[in-house]
């Protein structure tokens, strides 16, 4: 009689439930959580039989030897697999993915093995790209049943109650963390409902909430995501983010072309930024045409999980004779630019670190460029000259090392394909 | 030349010239260098410089046409509407001998000390756009002529300049940076009989630009120097317009002064004689500096002289408002007591540095200059703001004058020097002699002076225990009057701390001071302050002295600034003891760092979220 009771009441629960949701889709939380405890007044000797029930079986799996129990949950996941599996054909995509979801929902009122099928679906979210999507997340901890879980005395509230369900929310809850996605108030809403307040679930939510939002703009140089994907915005994005100077100047020397000449001959044209800032060019201006500059490279940069490579032209440090640290004393009509006086700053004024700084030679400009080649760089060479003409009676020495394909390179397999295309001679004789 | 200035010129030559001559001791440095020492030479400033009987009835002759003439026949409206001068009234102002004030009478100007001539701009710069015409013409376009040209060139030059008949123009700021000497780009190349330079380039900003017959300009010139080297430098000019290939631009429309006539002036291949170089080529620097020097102090009797009109003409005194006379209530009487205030400060710090220029020997007072300029610019505009304030919705509207003073008075910040940079050179000025003392003192030790180490030790002493401060200025002996007494010794006690805490910066900074600009600015405004101090001290005592109209009013306007001035003083004072942390310098230039690394407002919105 007890069994029928309990079937009814669950299905009655299920239905308020359901029928509560829907009147309240804006989440309205304190007033759905007073009805829905006027409901669970009735439900209280039914949850106890089931929640024993659950723990008897608990028990039993728990009995099991520990190489068992492992065995055990992936021998039940395998029907839920089934569930994503079934999608082989079709794509794998979001809605394949809550299809999935909804089918395990409805299949089965009281949703039984929804901690098997959470766990399953968790392992899926990175194949169909999910794993940082947090409507699905939230899809996933709605397959939990509502209200069950919640302590309804000081006792279960003292212990983890349902310790198995609240694991595997807060295995939910850590791929999400680990995936950087901040949960939102439907989530705090699900799990509130699901585990009630205080429960271990929900102290995660909380210690996620304290953290993300306060580490969120923590990086002050953040590389957008995802990158730009046209090479010469991701040119654009890597030497200002190099550079750093905002009146830098970036041109684009060449823009990546293939052609077919007449002769069915291809000829492909890899593109050229550059950039450089007003300082550089008076740098490069006052530069003595008598030295040479050098272009070297490539060197490495990494955008997340893109590498790019990039090249600089820069002179030798001047030696110490050709410095000029004498301000001329005629120099401002106004005021004085220095004192004519003997003594020195105090060490207690003094806040400057000392620092022993190797002397380096200035870098007059900073360029990427499809193919690393010197016939490529001396394009851009070419092209310098028109905004720095002291470059055409500067001897330039190329100074490049094997190109990034020589490197060995730990690229991703998802983002290899970012990788900026370089060609193999890179060092080239005149 | 009308008959007016005729007349102005026999009531001149009527009396005699006084000390009013060119001399060519040289220059030293005047009252406020003492004062980073911590020291008050009395006889600098007490008493107050006067002039003689006869030469204030000269003056006062003066005074009256040229009152009549700007209450008469000036409508500044128009002139600032239009953005022109009338001719008739350039005419009027030529006739009256106002484009030759300074000029000396051999030359055909009215030959006026700098005390007279800073009574003039009290009246001339009633409209600001006529006093920075008259002010580009003489206080240094000619300037340059006038102090440093040779007897040719004045005999050449200066009769025509004096009359009005030509205009002259100062032309050094070019594109780039106004007080920069590398951004000159203006080349004079030497032609190949080294009779003439062929001139080349552009200047920006040149006031009378378009109006101006002869022209200072400074401009690159290659110089061979000692040893061997060949270098550019700075050589100063006189261009007539006459010689060819001078061109200027439109005129600029401006904010303020819209009358005075601003624009570009182009020079191209401009032949001009070797004769026509002030001073000698390569010395354009130093010509340069001394004009820009010398023409500086005027702008407090010109700015004193602007706010006495705003409180006489005032409308606020009729209005009312809750039944109650706007004058009744006490925020709009503070106003009024800040600009009887500033315009008393000014006043007394203008006059008592054209004195002190007129006396023998020319002293250097071009730090005392500087102060007055600052201290007035600013003052102007507070008083001018504070007007226009008082009036309301009114002060706003184009029907009344307000408007119009605010925007002219903004330039006197600007120009002739910004303010910012005026205060370093005052600062600096200082500090150099206060450390070249402060280094000798120190060798001194080094080398077993004992005596010296003494006296240092001696007075640190007194310090630390608390030392009553007596420079002389009350008491026994004193030169102030009893009912100023408690001015005076603030004032005593605010040197001597001075001194000390100028010593105390020395110490710690040494020679990078240079580079401490907010500490600089403190310093300054401190030192603007005990000058100012100074000369309403000065100035009230004699007046009590000598029973002047109203002195006890004089009184209360000097008790009432000492006794701020000075508590602003030790403020300040207090915070350049403090270290880089302590004073807030450090979070202020982070705060700018960050701002301008970025180069924008950086906070969030008040609206953004992260979750």
């Amino acid at each position: 009689m007890n069994y029928v009771r309990k079937l009814l009441l669950a299905r009655e629960l299920a239905a308020g439930l359901g029928i509560l949701r829907r009147a309240a889709p804006r989440r309205d939380f304190p007033q759905l959580q007073g009805l829905i405890c006027a409901q669970c007044f009735r439900a209280v000797p039914a949850r106890s039989i089931q929640s024993s029930a659950i723990r008897a079986r608990a028990e039993l799996t728990s009995s099991a030897k520990s190489g068992k129990e492992e065995e055990s949950r992936s021998g039940a996941l395998m029907p839920f697999q089934e569930l994503f599996e079934g999608d082989r054909k079709g794509d794998k995509d979001k809605a394949s993915f809550t299809r999935a979801v909804e089918i395990f929902c409805q299949r089965d009122i009281r949703r039984r093995g929804h901690v098997e099928f959470i766990y399953a679906a968790l392992k899926k979210m990175p194949e169909y790209g999910l794993e940082r999507d947090l409507e699905v997340y939230n899809k996933i901890l709605d397959v939990f049943p509502k209200e069950v879980f919640v302590p309804r005395n000081f006792i279960q509230k003292i212990f983890t109650h349902y310790p198995r369900q609240q694991e595997c929310a807060l295995h939910v809850l850590q791929q999400m963390e680990d995936n950087g996605v901040t949960p939102n108030y439907q989530t705090k809403f699900l799990l509130l409902q699901i585990f009630g307040e205080k429960s271990r679930a929900i102290r995660k939510y909380w210690r996620i909430m304290y953290w993300f939002p306060k580490l969120k703009h923590a990086n002050p140089y953040p590389v957008p995501d995802p990158l730009p994907q046209d090479p010469i915005d991701l040119a654009r994005f890597t030497l200002q983010r190099i550079a750093a100077d905002l009146s830098a100047k970036v041109t684009v020397y060449q823009m990546a072309l293939t052609d077919i000449t007449d002769a069915g001959k291809e000829i492909t044209q890899p593109h050229i930024v550059g950039i450089q800032s007003p300082d550089q060019q008076d740098l490069l201006a006052h530069h003595n045409p008598d030295r040479p500059v050098f272009v070297e490279g490539p060197f490495r940069l990494w955008l997340k999980k893109t590498c790019v490579y990039y090249y600089i032209l820069r002179g030798d440090p001047l030696p110490p004779e050709e410095r000029e640290d004498v301000i001329d004393p005629e120099r401002n009509f106004y005021c004085p630019l220095s004192l004519d006086l003997d003594l020195d700053q105090g060490i207690w004024d003094d806040e400057e670190f000392d620092v022993d700084e190797v002397v380096e030679g200035p870098i007059f400009a900073i360029c990427m460029a499809g193919a690393g080649d010197q016939n490529t760089l001396a394009k851009w060479i070419l092209g310098l000259q028109h905004t720095n003409p002291v470059l055409s009676q500067v001897p330039v020495v190329f100074q490049l090392t094997p190109g990034p394909d020589e490197l060995p390179l730990a690229t991703d397999s998802e983002n290899g394909e970012e990788e900026i295309p370089q060609s193999q001679h890179a060092k080239q004789e005149l | 030349m009308s008959g007016l200035s005729l007349l102005l010129r026999a009531a001149r030559a009527a009396f005699p010239a006084g000390t009013r001559q060119l001399r060519t001791a040289s220059p030293s440095l005047a009252y406020a260098k003492e004062l980073f020492l911590g020291k008050m030479p009395r006889e600098e400033v007490f008493p107050y410089p006067e002039i003689s009987k006869d030469e204030l009835e000269e003056i006062n002759q003066f005074v009256g046409p040229v009152e009549k003439f700007f209450n008469e026949e000036v409508d500044s409206k128009k002139i600032d509407q239009e953005a022109k001068i009338p001719p008739e009234t350039l005419k009027g102002l030529k006739s009256l001998g106002l484009f030759g004030m300074q000029i000396p009478e051999e030359y055909g100007g009215l030959g006026l000390s700098n005390t007279m001539y800073a009574r003039l701009g009290e009246i001339t710069s009633l409209d600001g756009s006529i006093a920075v015409t008259l002010a580009a013409h003489q206080a240094i376009g000619l300037k340059g002529i006038l102090i440093a040209g040779t007897e040719e060139q004045k005999a050449k030059y200066l009769p025509r300049l004096a009359s009005g008949e030509h205009i002259a123009a100062f032309c050094l700021t070019e594109p780039g940076s106004g007080s920069d000497a590398a951004s000159i780009q203006t080349r004079a190349t030497m032609s190949e009989d080294g009779k003439s330079f062929l001139l080349n380039g552009s200047k920006v900003w040149i006031s009378n630009g378009g109006l101006a017959d002869i022209f200072t300009v400074f401009a690159k010139t290659q110089v061979v120097d000692k040893d061997g080297a060949k270098k550019d430098k700075i050589t100063a000019f006189i261009v007539e317009r006459a010689f060819g290939g001078v061109t200027n631009g439109k005129p600029e429309d401006k904010l303020g002064i819209r009358g005075s006539n601003t624009c570009e002036v182009h020079f191209e291949n401009t032949k001009v004689p070797v004769e026509n170089v002030i001073g000698e080529v390569g010395g354009g620097f130093k010509v340069a500096m001394n004009i820009l020097n010398s023409g500086r102090f005027s702008m407090g009797s010109g700015a004193a002289g602007m706010i006495k009109k705003l409180i006489g003409s005032e409308y606020g005194f009729k209005k009312k408002q809750f039944n109650k006379k706007l004058c009744d209530f006490g925020l709009i009487q503070e106003k009024f007591t800040l600009m009887a205030q500033k315009a008393y400060v000014m006043e007394s710090m203008a006059y008592l540095t054209a004195g002190m220029m007129d006396r023998p020997g020319e002293p250097d007072c071009s730090v005392e200059a500087a102060m007055v300029k600052i201290f007035s610019s600013e003052g102007a505009w507070t008083c001018v703001s504070e007007a226009l304030q008082v009036l309301g919705g009114l002060g706003y509207m184009k029907d009344y004058p307000y408007e119009r003073y605010l925007r002219d008075s903004r330039i006197l910040m600007i120009f002739e020097g910004t303010n910012e940079i005026l205060r370093m050179y005052v600062a600096l000025t200082g500090m150099q002699y206060a450390g070249k003392i402060l280094t000798e003192k120190i060798k001194d030790i080094k080398k077993g002076g004992v005596g010296t180490a003494l006296q240092m030790l001696a007075s640190k002493l007194r310090d630390s225990v608390g030392r009553k401060v007596d420079l002389g200025l009350v008491g026994e002996g004193g030169v102030t009057h009893c009912s100023l007494e408690e001015s005076a010794k603030k004032l005593e006690e605010n040197i001597y701390y001075f001194g000390i805490t100028v010593e105390g910066l020395l110490r710690r900074f040494g020679k990078t001071i240079v580079d401490e600009q907010l500490i600089l600015k403190r310093v300054a405004d401190t030192v603007i302050n005990l000058y100012g101090m100074t000369a309403t001290i000065s100035r009230a005592s004699r007046s009590i002295s000598i029973g002047l109209h109203n002195h006890d009013h004089e009184v209360l306007l000097t008790n009432i600034f000492c006794t701020e001035a000075y508590f602003k003083n030790n403020y300040t004072m207090t915070q350049l003891e403090k270290y880089a942390d302590e004073n807030l310098d450090d979070s202020i230039k982070k705060v700018a760092q960050q701002v301008l690394e970025k180069r924008a407002y950086l906070c969030s919105h008040p609206l953004d979220r992260t979750f």
